[in-house]
C-alpha cells in the first residue's frame, strides 16, 4: 500500500495511501485531491491529470510513454522535465513515498 | 436487464414541453437543478439529471451508468458502434479509431489542409460582402475536414454534411417518420459503400486516415464495425464544430469589447473555445442505462433505469460557475463536460479545438473586414430572441448571417 503525497498549489499538501497495482490518478480522484481533473477517466486523450514528479524520484518513476509524451505537449500548465499524465503512473510498492506537484491549471 | 420506462418509485415527476426545451433549455434546467435534480420527464422518457457533480459521479461510474442503452434510435439508425459499447468492446474500438485525432497528429499531419480549405471558403464569399456563415463557411469546413481525417477521399463535403444531417434526423425520429427512416438508410448504405472502397485503397497504401487506423489496427477491427463507427463520427462531427464556430462567432459580434481583446491576443481564442462550448453545449445531454440498482441525487434508480446526463445543465451550475448564464471569457478555469467525461471522452475534441480556434474563428474575423450581424440577429442571448438557435439534445445556431466590406 504506497503512500503518495500531492503537494498543492496553495502549499498545503494532501497524503493519499493508494492500493498497489492503481495509477497515481486514482489514488488522487478516490482521495479527493483538489486539481486532478482526468476529464478522459484514464485514457491519456485529455491531459488534464497533469503532475510534476519531484525532481529526486523523477528516474524511480520514469519517463513518459508516446502516447502520453505527444499529450504532454497540450497541457493547460507549462510542461517541464518532469510532467507526467498521473494516469499513467502505475504505483508499487516501489513507488512508496512518491511526491508529486499538482500545477496551477488543468483546464 | 431490460430497459425500465417508467419513473423510478420516489423520483419526481416533471412534465416539459419538448418545443419550449428546443427553443430554449436554460430555464427548466435551472428550475430542475433547484428543486429535482433527478426528474423523470414523461415527455422524454428518461430521469434527467441536472446537476454538474452528480453528472461527473455518473460519467465516472461507467459500470453503473452504462453506454448499452436499449431501444436507442442511434443504435437504430447506424447499428452497434463505439459510443453505445463499454469497456473492454469499446476501448477496442476506440484505440483502432484515435490516433489520427490526437493533437500531435492534428497539428502535424492536417492543419496544414484544414487551413487551405478555409481560405478557398472565404475566397469564394469575400467579395460577397454577406452570407450564412454556418451554411456557407463552417458547415462546408468541418465537413471537408472531417472527410480528410476519416480517409474519405471519394466523398465530398456537401456529401458529408447531408449524410451526417440525413442521420441526425434518424437518431431524433421519436415520431417514427418512415420517410425520415428512409433517409437515414440511403445515407448509412452510402457510407458503408465509401468506406468500403476506402478499406480497400489503405489496406494496400496505410495514409493516417481513420479508416486506415482500423484497418491496421493491432487488435482486429472487421470491416462492418469500421463502417457503423465511422457513421456515428460522421453524425456527430459536423455539427458539433460547425455549432461551436457559429455561437462563439455570434456571442463575439455581439460583445465588441471582448472580441477586440481577441483580436488583439489570438491566444485567447482557446478562452473562446471553451467557454463557448460552455455556455451553449453543441451536445446538451447524452443517455445511460443502470446495470444495478444505485441511488443518486436522493432518488434510489433500479437497475434498468434511463437516465440522461444534462451536461447543457451541468455547464450552468451556479454553484461551480458564477454567473453562469453569462458569456465570460474572464471566468475562472473551471473543467465544462461539454466534451463529456470518462471513457466516452470526446473523441474530436482536439480535432474541433484547432480547426475552429487555431484557423476558422482567426481567418474569418481578419479576412472578412467589418463583419457584423445582420439587423435581426442581434437579440439578446435568450432562445426565441436569438431567432436561430435551436435544440436541447444539440443545439447551436441554424444560421448566422453577417455582412462585411467585399473586396474585390
Amino acid at each position: 500500500m504506497p503512500t503518495v503525497i500531492f503537494q498543492l498549489p496553495d502549499g498545503t499538501e494532501r497524503k493519499v495511501i493508494a492500493a498497489s497495482g492503481t495509477v497515481l490518478m486514482q489514488a488522487a480522484v478516490s482521495g479527493g485531491v483538489e486539481g486532478i481533473v482526468a476529464e478522459c477517466g484514464g485514457n491519456a486523450s485529455c491531459a488534464t491529470c497533469h503532475v510534476y514528479v519531484d525532481s529526486a524520484q523523477a528516474e524511480l518513476v520514469g519517463p513518459p510513454n508516446d502516447v502520453e509524451d505527444e499529450m504532454l505537449d497540450f497541457t493547460a500548465a507549462e510542461r517541464r522535465p518532469t510532467s507526467r499524465l498521473s494516469c499513467q503512473i502505475h504505483l508499487s510498492d516501489a513507488l512508496d513515498g512518491l511526491v508529486v506537484h499538482v500545477p496551477e491549471e488543468q483546464v | 436487464m431490460s430497459a425500465l420506462t417508467t419513473a423510478a418509485p420516489g423520483a419526481p415527476v416533471v412534465e416539459l414541453d419538448l418545443a419550449e426545451l428546443r427553443r430554449d433549455p436554460y430555464p427548466a434546467y435551472a428550475e430542475l437543478r433547484r428543486t429535482a435534480p433527478l426528474a423523470w420527464v414523461p415527455s422524454v422518457g428518461r430521469h434527467l439529471l441536472t446537476r454538474y457533480d452528480d453528472i461527473v459521479h455518473a460519467e465516472k461510474l461507467p459500470e453503473v451508468f452504462s453506454s448499452r442503452e436499449e431501444g436507442s434510435l442511434l443504435l437504430r439508425t447506424v447499428g452497434p458502434n463505439m459510443l453505445r459499447e463499454d469497456d473492454p468492446d469499446h476501448r477496442r474500438l476506440r484505440t483502432a479509431a484515435e490516433p489520427p485525432t490526437r493533437p500531435r497528429q492534428v497539428r502535424d499531419q492536417w492543419a496544414a489542409a484544414f487551413e487551405r480549405t478555409a481560405h478557398e471558403l472565404l475566397d469564394r464569399i469575400a467579395g460577397r460582402g454577406g452570407a450564412d456563415l454556418v451554411r456557407d463557411f463552417a458547415e462546408p469546413l468541418v465537413a471537408a475536414n472531417l472527410a480528410l481525417v476519416l480517409g474519405l477521399r471519394n466523398a465530398s463535403a456537401d456529401d458529408i454534411a447531408d449524410w451526417s444531417r440525413a442521420m441526425m434526423d434518424g437518431n431524433s425520429n421519436y415520431a417514427d417518420d418512415p420517410d425520415i427512416w428512409l433517409r437515414a438508410e440511403r445515407a448509412t448504405r452510402a457510407i458503408e459503400e465509401a468506406v468500403a472502397e476506402m478499406a480497400e485503397v489503405t489496406r494496400r497504401e496505410p495514409d493516417g486516415s481513420v479508416i486506415s487506423s482500423m484497418v491496421h489496427a493491432a487488435d482486429p477491427v472487421d470491416l462492418a464495425e469500421i463502417q457503423n463507427n465511422v457513421k456515428v463520427i460522421i453524425g456527430g462531427g459536423v455539427n458539433e464544430p460547425r455549432d461551436v464556430f457559429g455561437v462563439g462567432a455570434w456571442a463575439l459580434l455581439r460583445r465588441p469589447e471582448a472580441l477586440e481583446r481577441v483580436l488583439k491576443d489570438p491566444s485567447a481564442w482557446k478562452r473562446v473555445f471553451e467557454e463557448t462550448a460552455r455556455w451553449i453545449s453543441p451536445i446538451g445531454m447524452y443517455p445511460r442505462q443502470l446495470t444495478q440498482d444505485y441511488e443518486i441525487a436522493g432518488v434510489t434508480l433500479p437497475a434498468g433505469s434511463r437516465v440522461a446526463l444534462v451536461i447543457a445543465s451541468g455547464n450552468r451550475d451556479e454553484s461551480v460557475f458564477e454567473r453562469a448564464d453569462e458569456f465570460d471569457l474572464d471566468r475562472p478555469h473551471r473543467p465544462h463536460l461539454a466534451f463529456g467525461g470518462g471513457p466516452h471522452f470526446c473523441m474530436g475534441a482536439w480535432v474541433a479545438r484547432h480547426e475552429v480556434s487555431a484557423i476558422a474563428w482567426p481567418l474569418v474575423f481578419s479576412r472578412l473586414k467589418g463583419l457584423r450581424l445582420d439587423d435581426g440577429a442581434t437579440a439578446s442571448d435568450s432562445g426565441s430572441a436569438a431567432g436561430s438557435l435551436d435544440g436541447w439534445v444539440f443545439r447551436g445556431l441554424t444560421s448566422l448571417d453577417v455582412t462585411w466590406q467585399a473586396t474585390a
